[in-house]
This record gives structure tokens, sequence and C-alpha cells, in this order.
């Protein structure tokens, strides 16, 4: 199994995927927010940003996307950009995680997210907040998601989404 | 599809947990698994010393400096101490990682990245151990099968690392609904 997680490799996360035979890719983009966010000065585009960031071997195949709450802060471009570099790397039975909103006036969670078991998440929180909040509801990152479909999305006490995704990629 | 499945033509019956955010859990951070160092010797790179090249041998080493190049010490212990910087791809039985290391680590039976470990490169171990408050940039290859490849001399066999949780084939499923 071979795993993407946007965002820091927090201890819980590696010692839950260490009982699997996988790879885990920890790439925390979140660091690289304030340069993606539709406030900064662009010396470069989104996806010449990212592509500094995602670099992945050719053959690599994600089956498992934990994009965490990214798409809460990147603008339509740099989503459109983030799956561009990420589509070679799916296959038709990729899946993904992530959060949105179901009122767009909710507030930033400020957290970080890693996996304590099977059916439970670990929050910790963030040191300050992140640049370039601007959530999406469930409706329109189904719009802007092209790679992925929701197949499954749990209301949460805060009036946050939590969405399981899967790719909408055929082989 | 059950993506944690590691028999992915065995038929059995899914199960689809609930999707639940907890508050943070407080964990003791794990015990670093490195065999334990009682009257047993071990070399040491000291905090003043820069070595350009590879470093190899047959014993254990701590390493306090700074090296820039390649350890392999595939029989034995690395560890990074806190002072020490390597620029260099490690290969090694056992690694902890108490300094800074950029660069790819191969440990045949586990990695240890500590507290105050910060590292940025792929690991290969069937076993990776991140403590709180460890830095981490790149990825982490646990498959048992890939370690014995990428590690082990041509034609050598190392032993699997998980023969016995073979059955024990966990899944998420993402079911809508």
């Amino acid at each position: 199994m071979t795993v993407l997680n946007i965002g820091p490799a927090l201890s819980e996360t590696v010692e839950f995927f260490s009982q699997f035979r996988c790879k885990l890719y920890f790439i925390d983009l979140f660091d690289d927010l304030l340069e993606l966010t539709s406030a900064a000065d662009h010396t470069a585009s989104p996806q010449q940003l990212l592509s500094e960031s995602l670099q992945f071997p050719r053959d690599t195949r994600f089956d498992l996307c934990l994009f965490w709450d990214l798409f809460n802060f990147l603008d339509r471009e740099a989503i459109a950009a983030l799956q561009d570099i990420l589509r070679p790397h799916l296959h038709s039975d990729s899946l993904a995680h992530g959060f949105a909103v179901h009122n767009r006036r909710t507030e930033q969670c400020g957290k970080v997210y890693g996996i304590q078991e099977m059916d439970q998440l670990s929050t910790r929180p963030r040191p300050a907040a992140l640049p370039g909040y601007s959530p999406y509801n469930q409706g329109q990152l189904e719009k802007i998601l092209d790679c992925f479909c929701v197949t499954r999305s749990v209301l949460l006490p805060d009036s946050r989404l939590e969405l399981l995704l899967r790719t909408t990629l055929q082989n | 599809m059950a993506i944690f499945d590691r028999h992915k033509n065995k038929e059995t019956p899914p199960k689809a947990p609930e999707p639940v955010l907890e508050e943070p859990v407080a964990t003791a951070p794990p015990s670093p698994t490195l065999s334990p160092k009682t009257a047993r010797s071990i070399a040491m790179i000291g905090p003043s010393i820069k070595i350009k090249g590879e470093v190899s041998g047959d014993e254990d080493l701590l390493i306090q400096g700074q090296i820039e190049g390649t350890v392999n010490l595939k029989n034995n212990e690395v560890i990074v101490g806190e002072s020490g910087q390597l620029s260099a791809d490690i290969l090694a039985k056992t690694i902890k990682i108490d300094g800074k290391v950029i660069g790819d680590i191969t440990g045949t039976e586990n990695v240890v990245i500590s507290k105050l470990g910060n590292v940025r490169g792929n690991i290969i171990a069937p076993r990776v151990l991140l403590e709180d408050g460890a830095k981490f940039k790149g990825s982490i290859d646990m498959d048992p099968g890939d370690v014995a490849g990428k590690s082990a001399p041509q034609g050598a066999k190392e032993p699997t690392a998980f023969p016995s949780q073979d059955n024990k084939a966990p899944r998420l499923d993402l079911k809508s609904g």
C-alpha cells in the first residue's frame, strides 16, 4: 500500500501504518501555503511551486491520499495544479480523505491530523493560524475536484465536513 | 475496496468504520527499540570531526560530528547523536537519529527518529518509530521485502519482518451512504 500524507509526519501515523506493509510519503504542503495562497505575490506559479514539493518516483501509485484540510487553503488554480501533479500517480481504486465545511463561515480548525487507530484520528493544535483560509462546501469542492468524487461525507459538530473520496480515473 | 488489505484476493466481509474526529490522545512516546548497550563498546566520531567519503566497518558507531558521503555498517548499530550532522546515506542494522540527517536511511531491523531528530530523506526499514517532536520529510518504506532486497548483498536473504501478521488484515473500507 502506498500512502500520501499531505501534512506533518506525526508519530501516531507512522506507528499506525507500521503494522502494514506500506510506503508512506510525508509532504507538508501546509509549510508552503504562504507561497501558494492567492494573497501571495507569486514569483512562481502554483504548478511550479507544487512540482518542487511533490516529486515522486515515476512508478509511484497512491492507494490513499490524506489531504486533511488542505483544500480549505488552496484556490482553484492551486487545487487544479495539485490534481495535475497527482493524476499520473493515481489508479482507478485510489482513495482519499479530506475536510471541507458545511458553512463557508466556519472558522479555521487550526489543527494537525494523524491516525491513531483504524477508526480514530488524532489532532494536535497548530502553533499558529495558517494563511489563505477560504474553505469550500461540499458542492463547490466536488466541482473543483476532477480526479476525485465524494463517496461519503459526515457532518462534524463544528460545522465541518469529513469527506471520503474515490478517484474518478479509469485505468 | 479495502485499502488496508494485504490479501487483495481473499474474500472477507469488509468493515466500514465510521469516521470519527477525536480530541488529542496523549500517548507516551514509543521507546527506542535499539539493542541495549550494556558493557559493549561503541566507536565514536566526535563533535569536532568532519568526514567526507565513506564510513564503513564492523562495529557500532555513535556519530557526533559531521559526515558527507555514506555510512555503511550493515551489521551494526548507528546512532547519530544530538550534535551529529550528516549529509549522507546510512545503511545499518539499527539506526537511531538524535541529530540531523539529509539522505536516505536503510535499516535492516529498525530506524528510530527521536524527538530531537531531524531527517529529510527516504527511510527503508521493516520497523520505523517516529517519536513525538521528531521532524521528518520524505518517504518511509516499511515493506520488508523491499528492505531485504535493497540492503542485502546479492544472493543473501533477510528474514521477513512481519511473518506472523499476514493473517491480520485490517481494512478501511470507504462506502457511500
